[in-house]
Order: structure tokens, then sequence, then C-alpha cells
């Protein structure tokens, strides 16, 4: 069946703002369900013959990610400080958004991620809170996203984990020499590593084929179709029900709303620059934690001035990113780490927080070395030496092939101040206000990327690693982030919160957002099953007849 | 795949007869050049020069980079100026001796210029074919395990 086509006059059952990891699982389990759907991206649809291993293309010329000389940023660390124009925020953009170019690490949060403020007190200078629902309230759909997706990983392998309804639906990826050092290291110290859960299919999975080990999954779109990003896993469902159009490249300024309080439908540029209304009975945003909250506040009517959900000036507050560090191990023989997925073995030995460290948080170590060559010379040397050269030249290409490392993913903390504004000089390519970034660091999301990093460093020389180092560019206060979480809170109290425990808009009845925005804490990073979880249980509370 | 439409147009300016810089005057590209080869030097391997990185940066200040234009003509100005003053005698970078070259880089390498031609170097080296094959990365579409020493060895049952 060819793909529906709306008009723009249709009022159709929802528009989904962003198709990527959040609006792909929306857009194709509504259409599944009988309801009409418009998706509006505001990337191109982009397949798989259109991903190709160019490391400058992708990693430096923002060529599937938002292009920040056309959708500028400005970032200032604290409300006191001018904003200056540089990019803070990268996200995936094109259908399938963030879930085409991530790594695929796929964890779960844990069970206490959910509670952590009733468990662990107040934290001074930040707004730690509980979620308004619990591990068990996404359990299922945790399950549910795993299987519709395909995910590779050994169930009960990680003992910090929570209960599982089911196991993964296919097996892990095979070790690497990264994953086998850092086991080895791990186990020495009496740590507990395990296969890392990935969204890449290990096996032939429901007419998908399986992963050649090709090395570009990080940033990169799969080649092959292997990586589990909704537009291989759930678009093409979406498209072939009838009932979903989806239209790239069609950039959203405003969410019309109503005097009655409702929202009507939404505006967008659309590949021509002209500017179409589209009606719908109500809207999913899923723009991510960083866009989401920025149309929100460019939405102002007569009926919200303040711009829609912002009634109690929360959209944009609580804005958190995604903390920790990479070390890097050199070691005797190579290990060739170009080849085949990111990630194989991976720790939560030192996720819980632990009031006897004297801070809160901490985090997942992953064993990885995912580092293209260009972006090995251009920051992977230590920075006692030197850093252009002969010198320099020869020992790159000595390291490259032999080099293992570890990232770590630290939590960070929610603190008022951390926002997306719009601001109030600089404008993007189309006239719009551009999104003002303020962000500075708790203090204790620094000691918890510290005290992983020693940990790391622990790990890789007790694998055997001859030297170890850390990327110090990815240590210190952040000035940019690509896990974008927090700006638009889930809570009971909409005083203090922008979408209830169903994410849909305390006080329009017929809006909803799901993307990182709605995350209440960052838990240890890592954020995408979590945010799936949350867009198919929204999806099957709609479908079990919630009234829009 | 390897090679966006950026690399297939560097590779025939660098092969071609009739090259021709679109952005650079020449005389500026030959000094480019010049640091572009101590930053990674044609030794007893390949290196910038070699490599073609000079198409690589005058495509780039052509396209993708114009707005490193300014930065790019005020940088080279400033590094002449900075030349002039260690080595009154010469004329111009690409004039200078090896130990000369590398003494007025080491001079300038905290500007923001040097950090940008570093910068374009390493991704018109290290970002292609040739750059590729210098770390030791054989690119193929398709690789089956082992993949490197160690799980090689982990699967023989070997050090644990």
């Amino acid at each position: 069946m060819s793909m529906a086509q709306f008009h723009p006059t249709d009022e159709v059952d929802f528009i989904v703002v962003g198709i990527g990891a959040a609006g792909g699982v929306m857009a194709k389990e509504l259409a599944t369900a009988g309801f009409r759907v418009v998706a509006l991206e505001q990337g191109p649809w982009r397949h798989e013959k259109d991903f190709k291993h160019d490391e400058v293309a992708v990693m430096f010329r923002a060529g599937l990610t938002n292009d920040p000389k056309k959708q500028l940023n400005t970032f200032r660390k604290t409300p006191a400080d001018a904003a200056q124009q540089q990019q803070a925020v990268e996200y995936g953009c094109m259908v399938g958004g963030g879930s085409v170019h991530f790594t695929t690490n796929y964890w779960r949060f844990h069970p206490e991620d959910f509670h952590e403020r009733s468990m662990l007190g107040p934290v001074p200078g930040a707004d730690l809170r509980d979620w308004p629902i619990t591990y068990d309230d996404l359990e299922p759909y945790y399950t549910k996203a795993e299987w519709d997706l395909g995910i590779s990983g050994l169930g009960g392998s990680n003992p910090f984990d929570g209960p599982r309804s089911k196991p993964y639906p296919l097996p892990p990826m095979p070790v690497k020499s990264s994953g086998v050092l850092f086991e080895r290291g791990a186990k020495k110290l009496g740590l507990h590593p395990f296969p890392a859960p990935l969204a890449i299919i290990s096996q032939q999975y429901r007419g998908r084929a399986a992963c050649v080990h090709c090395g570009y999954c990080e940033a990169f779109g799969c080649e092959v179709g292997a990586k589990s990003s909704t537009l291989a896993a759930l678009i093409p469902a979406a498209v072939k029900t009838g009932r979903c159009e989806i239209r790239p490249k069609s950039y959203v300024r405003k969410i019309e709303a109503g005097k009655d309080g409702r929202v009507t439908g939404a505006i967008y540029f659309d590949t021509d620059g002209r500017e179409v209304f589209q009606r719908a009975k109500a809207v999913v945003v899923c723009a991510n934690g960083a866009e989401t909250p920025r149309l929100l506040l460019m939405s102002k009517s007569n009926a919200f001035p303040q711009g829609l959900g912002n009634s109690n000036g929360n959209v944009g507050k609580y804005l958190m990113f995604d903390g920790g560090g990479f070390a890097f191990g050199l070691f005797e023989h190579p290990l060739n780490e170009y080849k085949s997925v990111v990630v194989t073995r991976v720790l939560h030995d030192y996720y819980r927080s632990d009031p006897k460290r004297g801070f809160y948080g901490g985090g997942g170590i992953d064993g990885r070395f995912d580092y293209y060559p260009a972006g090995f010379a251009l920051a992977g040397m230590p920075l006692d030496g030197p850093q252009w050269g002969s010198e320099w030249k020869r020992e790159i290409g000595q390291y490259y092939t032999h080099m293992s490392g570890s990232l770590a993913h630290a939590s960070c903390l929610a603190v008022e101040q951390n926002s997306i504004s719009l601001d109030d000089k600089v404008k993007d390519a189309w006239g719009l206000p551009a999104m003002r970034v303020t962000f500075k660091n708790h203090p204790d999301d620094l000691k918890a990327a510290d005290f992983l990093m020693e940990r790391q460093k622990e790990i890789l020389l007790a694998a055997g690693a001859k030297k170890v180092w850390a990327d110090q560019s990815t240590l210190g206060e952040m000035t940019y982030s690509r896990h974008l979480m927090g700006s638009c809170r889930m809570g009971d109290d909409p005083k203090t919160s922008v979408v209830n425990k169903w994410n849909r808009v305390h006080d329009i009845p017929n809006l909803f957002l799901v993307d990182g925005s709605s995350l209440v804490t960052s838990a240890r990073q890592q954020p995408t099953a979590t945010i799936q979880a949350l867009a198919y249980r929204l999806a099957d509370y709609i479908r079990r007849g919630a009234s829009l | 795949m390897l090679a966006a439409a950026c690399w297939s147009e560097v590779l025939r300016a660098q092969n071609s007869q009739s090259n021709q810089f679109v952005w650079f005057h020449p005389a500026d590209a030959a000094e480019i050049k010049a640091i572009a080869a101590q930053i990674i030097p044609d030794d007893n391997t390949p290196g910038a020069g070699t490599a073609g990185v000079i198409w690589f940066i005058d495509r780039s200040l052509d396209g993708y980079d114009q707005d490193k234009q300014e930065l790019y003509r005020r940088g080279l100005a400033e590094t002449q100026a900075k030349r002039a003053e260690l080595f009154p005698a010469s004329t111009s970078i690409a004039g200078l001796s090896t130990d000369q070259q590398i003494a007025l880089l080491k001079a300038i390498e905290k500007t923001d210029f040097f950090q940008q031609v570093r910068l374009h170097t390493i991704l018109g080296f290290f970002g292609q074919p040739a750059g590729l094959k210098f770390v030791g990365v054989e690119h193929q579409m398709h690789y089956e395990p082992p993949f490197g020493y160690y799980d090689a060895e982990a699967a023989r049952g070997g050090s644990k």
C-alpha cells in the first residue's frame, strides 16, 4: 500500500512532531491502532543507500544532525552571563531522528532511579525529585520496545538490573577485544561486567538482515538496516497501514491553540519554505529535549501568552546533559576496534548513589574505543606529548589499532536554571528565535565523572594496559550535549511539572509530549530505551481509550 | 561506501593536470601547504603533501567552511608577520628550512588560525583512504569475528 496522503484541511487524528526514537514509536503504534497520523519531521527522509562511511561529512559537517550554521544556538553558563553564539546541542535530524545515528546502548533505568529523592533526600543546589511512575509501570513497555525494535543482549546478566518479564529477543553481539579486556580487568577487581544490550540485531529478525560488523555505528546510519532505529524497525510498518503520512523537511514553528484552550494543529514551513497549517484532533510533540520546549515557547497565543504548557513557567527548565569522561588504554597487541559494534561489555557496579562517596550520583561504564581516525588524531593523544609533527604522527599510526578504552555515563542533576529558552536577539535561518541554552553542571556531576574516571583507569590497568590517559575534553563543565533531558518534566503537580504521568500536558487535554524532555532524572544516561518505553506506554494509554 | 562528493572532487583536483584552486591564491596555497606538511609530514610514510590535503582545504573554504575564510586571511597575514620577525631574511613560509618552519609553528600553535589549519589538515588526511590505511584500517563493508588479538585468544580459551 502506498503512503497515506492527507490534505492540510483534513482534521487528522494526530500530528506527531518529530519522528525520531519516540515519534517513530508513536506513529507506528497510533497508525496500527487505527488512527490517522501526519508526522512532521524537520530533517530529510534518508534510506540505507544514503548512508556512507565518511567521517568528515558525518562527524564534522553535521551530515546527519542539526546544522549549527542554520539552526543557531546561543549558550551561557548562567542567566547572569551574556549568551554567545555556539553550538550547544546536537541531535539526529532526519526521519528516525537520534535512533538512526545513536551508538545503540539500550539499558533500562534501574528501579531505584524512579524514586531516588525518597531514598536519598534532597541534594542542595539541585531539584532531585521522584518520578510519578515506577519501574514496574514501565517494565511491560521496556519489554515491548525490546521485542518490537530488536534488541540483542543477555537478560539476567546484569545483577543490578530490575526484574524482567521476558528475555531479550536476540543473543548478544560477539565480544570484541575491548570487551574481553574490560571483562578481564573488571573481574580482577571483583566487579560484574555483562554483555551490552544493544539496539543492533545479532541475527536476522522480522525480515531484517543481521549486523555485518562494518564498524560505523556511532553517529552513522546503518547501511544494512541492522541498527534497530525506528527508521529500519518501525516506520515501514507505520507507512504500510495506509494511515500514516510522513512529511520530511517540514519545520514546525507553532502548535496552534483555540480559544477553548485545546490545540488545533501545527504550522510548519514545507520543503519550499511555504507556511502550511495542518489540522488535527490532537498533537504529540516528540521533537527532543531541546526542540520540544523551544516549540512550546514559540507557540504563544491569546489563550497561552507564555507558550503552551507554560502557565507555571516550567517549560525548558531542569535541562540535563550527558556526563562522563573517556579513558584511553594502550595495549600490546592489536584490538582493531574499528571493526563491529562499539560496546560489547558494560558494568553497573558504580551506578547507584552511595552517600559514603560524599556526592550524589554514579554511572555505568562501557568498555569501548569509539574514535574514528580523524577524531582520534584530533583529541586522542596524551596532552603531555606533541599534538602535531613527525613524532605525533608516528605514534598515532602505532596506537590506533592497539587502543581500547572506556566511557562513563555519569549522572547529571536537575538544576532549575539549566534550561532551554528563546534567544532575544539571534534568529535561525527561518527567522525564528534561536535556541538559547543555559547550562552549568552541579558540582556533584563533576565529582561523579571524576570518580568514575579513576575507576575506568583502574579497570584498564587491571586488564594489562601499558598506558592509560583521559580525554581531557570529555571532563569538566559541559557546554555541549547529545542527550537532552528533563526540560518538560513529568509530575503529578502542575505547579512544578509540565506533563502528567501519562505524558499529557497538564492544562491541555489534547497535547502530549514524549521524548527526553519528560525525564525527571537523568538516571545514568543512555536514555533511549526509557524514552521509547514511555512512548509505547503513552500509545497504549491512547489506544485503550484515553479521552482526548 | 567510502567517500562523499567532497572527496571525489578533492581526488579529481589533486590528480588533474590542470588542477586549479577555487578559493586560494596560488601563492597563499603554497604557504598553507607548507604549514600542513609540518603538521602531518611526508616522512617515511605519506603525509599531508602526498595526500593532497591542500585541495581539501581549498574546497572546504569554498564550501562548508566559508565562514573560516576570514580566519585564514587574517591568520596567514599574522603568521607572515611572525615569520618576518623571527627570520628577517626570509620571504615565504614555504621557503624556510624545516627547522625554521617548526620554530615558526611552535610560536603560533596556540592561535585559532593554527588550530583551524590543524583541524583541516587532520580531516584532509585521516578522513580519507590514505589516512585510514596509515592507521592500519583495512576498510571493508563486512568483517567476521575474531576482530582482534584478545577476542581471538579468548575464543581459543586462552588467557583470562
